[in-house]
Order: structure tokens, then sequence, then C-alpha cells
């Protein structure tokens, strides 16, 4: 009886540490999405495929970096869109970014720039105007907010990347936090090897200002962010996760369940950094529209080649 | 007999500990990757630390350390935002202090008390204008020791913030400073000077001459550049004084000159998220062919040893740890001098010999020699983008 309490209470003990990790899983993970059906565009008829697939055993997530929800009060733009599909038979990941400006079509009806899909319509609007533009099926999504990237940065120690340009903007939004969300800060991040903490890594990732490639340059900087956090984060344990839940409270959200989470975190650790493809859609695949909005035009003609070559 | 209140109460006893127990063990698990960086001066450097010659400085979270016999000692206060140190005669120190919106050059003294402030960057309290603060960045003092050079935000324009290379007299003000170098618009612009008796090297950041990808390269001008010219993509011919060093694709940067001055040593990517320290001759014009040295670490700062006995660089021990002082020692990367029972190295994971030894008899004498980096400090998190000044 004695050694029946004793075990009881060390898993009690267990239960306690992981408690807050299981609360935020169950608050963050399987939230309910419903994506419209598709709705063939003008743009892609005759081209995108309207109910796509990809490989057996392939898994797609869209990942979607947000605004501050306090500057937009509820109505975030998606600043960051990746498509990343998971080949566990090829042991491959191919990222491909949306330019954050891509005008397009949306599944809420009208068009727009193509990060107002989840302001109008949330994560299934946002899948569901990736999937009737660029013909890829999405299983599953991953959203983030600012303040969430810089908590898990910081709760696994920081990142090692090489910044390959210095970055320097005078207008970066000083949003984080508290105060005023539409001052300005000036940033400078150094150019070369260095080790980011979560701020400095925000900086590095979200300014576009002072780079001529604008949305294409700043969606290269994440992706090297994301590879710098996959890299470290293979170093966590199974005990650092109470700690990283405390990080993400309330600003990451997905649909897939639990144990879809623990069969692709191994497989994303397990991959060879030479098995991940990065795709930029930059010109010839867009250009710029020449208009004050400053959209970003898709060039489908390009682009859909490019991504059946990249997510048969 | 024991009764059974005292069996309950040992139970419960039993069950509190080991229900903590397991809360404070499953605790003790965690890893260490968020471990804060050990302050330099509480940290046990490598034994061989005692043996590196004169005086090294350092900075880890805007604090100014130096570093000799194998021991830190914190010159300045943390958090202060010291960082990117230059020498200056009589031991003293160029250095620059960061702000939240500017940063401005100072001189200091060995024992980090500050003797001058060289610029004056930030505005005035009341204007909320964040762009008129200017930045100032990798100070160096001229060959001749009658200017200053560094990376100068000016002229910016709106959202288009380029560093420039300006010099300032040592006496004067950034007001009485001379353009360097145009840097090229949207790239970040021109960084870490390296003046010379016959010009100055430089890191520029372009798009390359098709305008694709933003690099680095190392440039060399000889005279300053007359009159400020924006430029898109990449110097059109004709508009700029300097010439690159090195091409777009080697994405060069950190150039360090040897005592002697015949060798440099930089930073280069290759387009990856990798950095190798290559090594490659100078004679006062061109660089000679690369010499790749360290190939799988994160490579930072190459900073000779004022007596030539080797290099010190910035790189983690471990890939997200936090960066660390190492020393490679000058047997790392000169060519072995030829010998009756040459040996034909074997490939060791992180130095490359400096130089093949093609000699195909084998070596009666064993198993060569191959001389490795040697790690200094652990634990701690110097500041990589800061450079490393050494002093005899």
């Amino acid at each position: 009886m004695a050694v029946i309490a004793v075990a009881l209470s060390s898993a009690a003990g267990g239960f306690a540490y992981f408690m807050p990790a299981i609360q935020e899983a169950f608050d963050a993970t399987s939230q309910v999405v419903v994506v419209p059906s598709p709705t063939p565009s003008p743009s892609i008829t005759g081209t995108a495929t309207p109910t796509p697939q990809h490989p057996p055993g392939a898994f797609t997530v869209l990942l979607l970096g947000s605004d501050n929800d306090t500057k937009f009060q509820g109505a975030v733009l998606t600043q960051s869109m990746i498509i990343v599909r998971f080949n566990p038979a090829a042991k491959k990941v191919t990222m491909l970014s949306i330019p954050r400006d891509l005008w397009v079509p949306l599944s809420t009806g009208g068009t727009s720039k193509i990060d107002g899909a989840y302001s109008y319509g949330g994560a299934g609007a946002a899948i569901a105007t990736v999937q009737n533009n660029f013909g890829i099926k999405i299983d599953a999504y991953i959203w983030i907010g600012l303040a969430g990237l810089v908590n898990v940065i910081n709760a696994i120690g920081g990142i090692d990347v090489v910044t390959q340009a210095p970055v320097f903007d005078d207008f970066y939004p000083y949003d984080i936090g508290p105060g005023n969300p539409y001052r300005y800060l000036r940033v400078a991040v150094m150019a070369g090897p260095q080790h980011l903490d979560g701020i400095h890594a925000l900086e590095y990732v979200r300014s576009r200002h002072n780079d001529l490639q604008s949305d294409f340059g700043r969606s290269a900087r994440q992706q090297v962010v994301l590879l710098a956090l996959r890299a470290k984060a293979a170093q966590i344990s199974a005990e650092d996760v109470p700690l990283l839940a405390a990080a993400l409270k309330g600003q990451i959200k997905t649909d897939m369940s639990l144990s879809r989470i623990a069969t692709l975190l191994p497989l994303a650790g397990s991959i060879d950094i030479k098995n991940i493809q990065q795709v930029v859609l930059l010109p010839p695949y867009t250009h710029g529209c020449g208009c004050p909005s400053g959209y970003v035009v898709p060039v489908w003609s390009e682009i859909l080649p490019l991504v059946h070559t990249y997510f048969p | 007999m024991i009764s059974r209140a005292v069996v309950a109460a040992g139970i419960a006893v039993l069950m509190v500990v080991s229900s903590v127990g397991t809360y404070m063990y499953l605790g003790s698990r965690q890893s260490k990757v968020a471990a804060p960086a050990q302050l330099p001066t509480s940290a046990t450097p490598s034994p061989t630390a005692f043996n590196l010659p004169g005086t090294l400085f350092v900075t880890q979270a805007g604090a100014i350390y130096s570093f000799s016999a194998g021991r830190f000692h914190q010159l300045t206060p943390a958090g202060a935002g010291w960082t990117q140190l230059a020498p200056y005669p009589n031991g003293e120190l160029l250095a620059v202090k960061r702000s939240l919106l500017f940063s401005d050059v100072y001189i200091i003294d060995r024992f980090g008390k500050v003797l001058r402030q060289l610029t004056h960057n930030t505005a005035a309290a009341n204007n909320y204008d964040p762009s008129a603060r200017h930045w100032s960045f990798y100070p160096r003092l001229s060959y001749n020791k009658k200017s200053i050079f560094m990376s100068y935000d000016k002229p910016k324009f709106g959202y288009d913030v380029p560093m420039s290379i300006w010099s300032m007299p040592v006496g004067g003000s950034i007001s009485q400073g001379r353009l360097w170098s145009n840097a090229i618009d949207y790239t970040g612009g021109d960084i870490q000077p390296l003046p010379l008796r016959s010009g100055l090297i430089y890191t520029k950041y372009s798009y390359g001459p098709d305008c694709s990808g933003l690099e680095s390269q190392l440039w060399f001008t000889g005279v300053p550049e007359r009159t400020f010219a924006g430029q898109v993509c990449y110097p059109p011919a004709g508009t700029a004084y300097g010439r690159p060093l090195t091409s777009a694709t080697e994405g060069c940067a950190q150039p360090s000159l040897s005592p002697d001055g015949k060798t440099m040593a930089m930073i280069c990517t290759h387009k990856t998220q990798v950095s190798y320290l290559e090594l490659a001759s100078w004679n006062g014009k061109t660089l000679g062919p690369r010499r790749t040295i360290i190939t799988n670490q994160l490579v930072a700062q190459p900073t000779w040893a004022p007596d030539g006995s080797g290099i010190a660089y910035l790189a983690p021990s471990v890939l997200g740890a936090g960066f660390q002082l190492w020393f490679l020692p000058k047997a790392a990367y000169t060519p072995p001098t030829p010998s009756p029972s040459p040996v034909t190295p074997s490939p060791t994971p992180g130095v490359t010999p400096s130089s093949p030894s093609p000699i195909p008899s084998p070596s009666p004498t064993g198993p060569p020699v191959v001389t490795k980096p040697l790690l200094m400090t652990s634990n701690l998190g110097l500041d990589a983008t800061s450079p490393i000044v050494w002093l005899g």
C-alpha cells in the first residue's frame, strides 16, 4: 500500500510539473477551423487544381505570423505566410514564403493583399485562399503572434544565425509591450554570425523598410530564423516543455492534434539541412504594381509550375 | 507495535516527499539551452589561456572586459551598450556606446574610463523623429593617426538608411568629416573600415552585378569619394573610386590584417548559413588565393596576435550556446617547412591544412601533428558583432 501511495504521489508530482504544458497544449491545439470550399478565381482558372492533393504520407502546414493584436484590435494581418511541406518518405522539407502583399482573390470574396485573408476570415480563410490560389493542399495551420516568437526564442536561450547584411530601419514599429503601439524605433542589426535573443531576432525578421527586396528579403530572413530555431530546438528536452508552454501562452494556435504534433516534431528535427528546400517568390514570379498601395502582382504562369515542382 | 496513525503519517510524509521530489527532479533535468551566459569575471578559462600574450579586449552584454594572464577584468558596467572596440595609441581604446536610438564613439582608457566623446549623434529630447538621430559603428584610427574612420548613416533618405564610410579629424567633429564610400541604397551600406597606408579596405553590401542576392564584398579605395551618388544594386562603372577585392559569391566581411601586413584574415559565408575563416596574401593592392582555415564553426571576428603567434576568434562551442573565445596557433595555418621525411596530413574536422603537402612518400615518423583551434572560454556569451582588440 505504501508503494502504491508513493507511486501515485510521484505520478502526481510529474503531472503537476507538466500540467501547465498540458493545459497550454489543449488550449492551443485542435482549434476548430472551417475551410470554405474552393472557389476558382479568374486568375488561376484552368491552371490550379481545385481540390489539391499531395504525395502519400506528406503533410503540409501553413505557418502564419501576425501583427500585434492590440494595434489592430483583433483584426490582425499575417506578416508572414510560409507553406511548409514535410515529406517523411523522402526525408525532405520544403518551405515556400508567400509575399504578404500578394494581390489575390480571397476566399472570403473580393481581391486584396493576401495578408488580409486571416483578418477577414481567420485561419480557415487564410488556408482556403492559399489552397485556391496555389493549388496546394493545406493539412493544418500554426499561427504564432509576434510576442510568442520573441518569447519562444528567449525560452530556448536565443538562436545563432548568420545575418547576410546589416539591417537598419528608422521606422520600425515599436508595438511590442506597453505604450503607444504606433511609435517607431530605430533598429540596427549588425551583419555576420551572431547570437540573437527574441527581440533582436524579431527585429531581424520583421524589418523591411531598408531592404530593396522588401517583403521578399524579409521572407528569406524569416526562413533563416526558422532554420536556426529548428537547430536550437533539437537541443531541448521533454523537461523543457513546461517552460516553452509558458513562453507561448496564448501566442500560438493550431488545428493539429497533439498526436500529430508528436509525430511531426521528431521528423522536423531529424531532417538533414541539405534536404530543406527554401523558395521565395522573387521576380519573375511576381512584380510590383507601380501603384501607391504597393501590392505585389503574382505571375501565375511562372508561379504554378514552380509550385508543382516543389509541392507535387 | 506501531499505531495506524503513525503508519498513515509516515505514508503521508513519503507521498509528500515523493511528489515534491519528482517535481524537483524533473525540473533539474531541464536542458541548459536557456541558461544565461556566465559573466566572464566568474568564468574559469582554459589553462592554455594563461599562455596567450598581451591583453585582449572583448564585449559581452554591453560591458567591456579585458583578458590577460588567463583572467577577465570587467572595465565597464553591464548593459551600458558598449561594443565594437578598436585599438588607440597608448593602450587606449576606441569604443562604441549604443543607446536605443543612436550610438556614439568614445575614447576610453585601458581601465574603461571615458576620456573623450568623439561623436554626438543624438537629437534634442523634444525631437520625436527617430531618423533625426545617427548611428556610428566600427571606429578605426587611420594609419597616420590623424583621423578616425567609422561607419556613419549619412546621407540617408527616409526608409533608405545605408551606412557609409566617413573619416573625421581626431580632434574635430563628424561635421568636419569626409565621405570615403558611396553606399548602395537599401543594403545596409558600407561597414568595417580598415584604414591602411595605401588606402582603405571596407565591407560593402550590394545586390551584385545582376541585382539578385544581397551579399558582402571586401572593397578597396585609395581616395575619398568626391560627392555622394545614390546607387541601386551595384556601383555602375565609373561612379565609385573603389574596387572589389573579393567576389559577390564569396560573401566576405570582417577584414583583419596580420601584424606584418602581408596576410588578410576574413570571414566568408559563400551564401550559406555557415561562416568560414579564410586567409589570403595581401600585396597592398590585391588579395591572393584564399585558404580556408576554419570550416565547421560559426566563426567571427578574426584578430591577429600582436606577436604573430596565432589568430583569436569568436565562435560557439555548441551551436546556439553563445560565442566563446578561441585561439588558432600559427602552426595550424602556416605551410609546413619541407623536411627530408615529410608526412601527408590527414583532414581534421574544423581545421583545413593551410596548404596541401602532396608528397606521396609514406612517412616513417608516424602520423602528422595537426594543430587544432583551442577553446579559451566556456559558457560565455561574447558579442560576435564586436571586433576583438589584442594589444601586445
